[in-house]
């Protein structure tokens, strides 16, 4: 499978993207996550003023044929959400990365260090299946 | 676990770039491209599915006929040679072993088609039940392999390969070969759409598969086939059917024949026994997937959604669900329990999507 990763994101092991802009961090799924889904045709996530703790699920991507929970990179609040990504889903399989999901407000920074490169996510993503 | 089983037309699927995945003991193709491409090319145009992991059952012999209508619920003895009858076979208590179609090829000849994943159980539950009738019972399923040719173009695309192919009616079957070959050809299908189901030896359908690859058919998966059956509320075996259940639970109730002089399970199904009733559901928001709790207007667990899945046609969650029919509301609000949160969800009578099959 061919994947498009960009260099200057960070990347989890449940193939969210983050991309850090001081202290806020812009979260979505990668291109690697929406081809293994196919056809994603609903997105759940919480509203502005949530609290996230890193690792705890946080909202739902579904395709036609399966639910994935989302996995909080970042500790913080959600200080905004994609609405036009929530009305479209199919954004996301044509474009990943422009296809953010929610905005973070980041309680500790030292969290970002423990997240993947990209040269690490694209390892992991040619070992992991 | 045992080792998986291909079918013969596995390395096609896998050059095709099909994903595949295990199903009913089968390596199987869940798609090629996008589920939704392919079950709106089904809807729209023409789309194959290889379901060549399907059992082949052949009853031949002077009470071939009798045999397959006494094994099943629906009536076998008075359809014409030439018709395929759907059927759930039962057990004497009523419950389903599993639900197939039974074709009447020639007089005393019949095939009958099941599910890949019962091939076993219902061959062993078939040949005990097969004391006093006067005819061979036998497995062919490794000898054939299966197409299933769905969509409103499948009959003009059809008629270029096969020798001879007249308007058959639908739910009928017909011999007839493609070059020296010959096949079984069937109108029946598991979309809702017109549609051949051509069985044929390994080699047949090897080449009619790629050629009509050639000709611009769209491949599709299992996943594609799911939203279709859905779509037009065909129950699937091990998710409305299964052991614990008898065909009213499972809106079957069209498929006994209790006036039959005898069948499997008529002296328990002549009662109409009934613990549960299969709904049909629509939502707004929100996708309804099997096992998700089905609420009353009190917020009550009153059944389980069996299939789920987003319609490609309605771009709305729609689902099949087994409510207790002792808790089966009046009022008809449900609401489904999606990750805690109750969506409402709409009671429908006819399939969420009119197929377009004669």
């Amino acid at each position: 499978m061919s994947t498009n990763i960009p260099s200057n994101l960070n990347y989890t092991k449940e193939h969210e993207w983050t991309l850090t802009e001081g202290d806020i961090v812009t979260i979505g799924i990668t291109d690697f996550a929406q081809s293994a889904l196919g056809d994603i045709v609903f997105v759940e996530v919480p509203e502005v003023g949530a609290d996230l703790k890193v690792g705890a699920t946080f909202g739902v991507v579904e395709s036609i044929k399966s639910v994935s929970d989302l996995y909080s990179p970042i500790s913080g609040e959600v200080i905004a959400k994609n609405n036009d990504v929530e009305a479209s889903p199919e954004k996301i399989n044509q474009d990943a990365y422009g296809s953010w999901l929610i905005k973070v407000k980041m309680k500790d920074h030292s969290e970002i260090n423990k997240l993947l490169s990209a040269e690490q996510y694209q390892e992991f993503c040619n070992t992991s299946h | 676990m045992s080792e998986l089983l291909r079918t013969n037309l596995y390395d096609e699927h896998v050059k095709l770039g099909g994903k595949i995945v295990p199903f009913a003991g089968w390596e199987m193709p869940v798609q090629y491209t996008s589920v939704k491409d392919e079950a709106l090319a089904v809807r729209n145009s023409v789309g194959v599915f290889d379901v060549s992991h399907m059992g082949e059952f052949f009853i031949e012999g002077k009470d071939a006929e009798a045999f397959a209508d006494y094994l099943v619920t629906n009536d076998i003895l008075n359809a014409p040679t030439g018709k395929a009858v759907y059927s759930p076979l039962c057990r004497e208590n009523g419950t389903v072993v599993d639900d197939l179609i039974v074709y009447k090829i020639a007089p005393e000849r019949v095939m009958i088609c099941v599910n890949a994943s019962n091939i076993e159980k219902d061959f062993d539950w078939m040949k005990t039940k097969k004391t006093g009738f006067d005819c061979s019972f036998t497995n062919l399923s490794h000898v054939f392999s299966l197409l299933a040719l769905q969509g409103p173009k499948a009959l003009e695309t059809l008629k270029s390969f096969v020798n001879e192919l007249p308007d058959l009616e639908y739910y009928s079957v017909f011999e007839t070969s493609i070059g020296s070959h010959p096949v079984i050809l069937a109108r029946t299908g598991y979309t809702g759409e017109d549609g051949f189901e051509i069985f044929g030896h390994h080699q047949t359908i090897k080449d009619l598969w790629k050629n009509l690859m050639a000709v611009g058919v769209t491949p599709c998966g299992l996943a594609a086939r799911d939203v279709l059956r859905l779509e037009v509320c065909y129950p699937l075996y091990g998710h409305e059917l299964n052991d614990e259940v008898n065909p009213y639970d499972a809106g079957l109730a069209w498929t006994v024949k209790p006036l039959k002089t005898k069948f499997i399970g008529k002296d328990i199904l002549e009662s109409k026994p009934a613990k549960y009733k299969l709904v049909k559901l629509i939502l707004e928001k929100g996708i309804p997937r099997e096992g998700y709790a089905v609420l009353n207007a009190k917020n009550e667990v009153i059944g389980q959604v069996t299939s789920g899945t987003m319609s490609v046609v309605l771009n709305k969650g729609i689902c099949l669900a087994r409510i207790q029919i002792d808790k089966a509301p009046t009022d008809e609000v449900f609401s489904i329990d999606i990750r805690n949160k109750a969506y409402p969800a709409q009671l429908v009578k006819k399939p969420f999507v009119t197929g377009g099959h004669k």
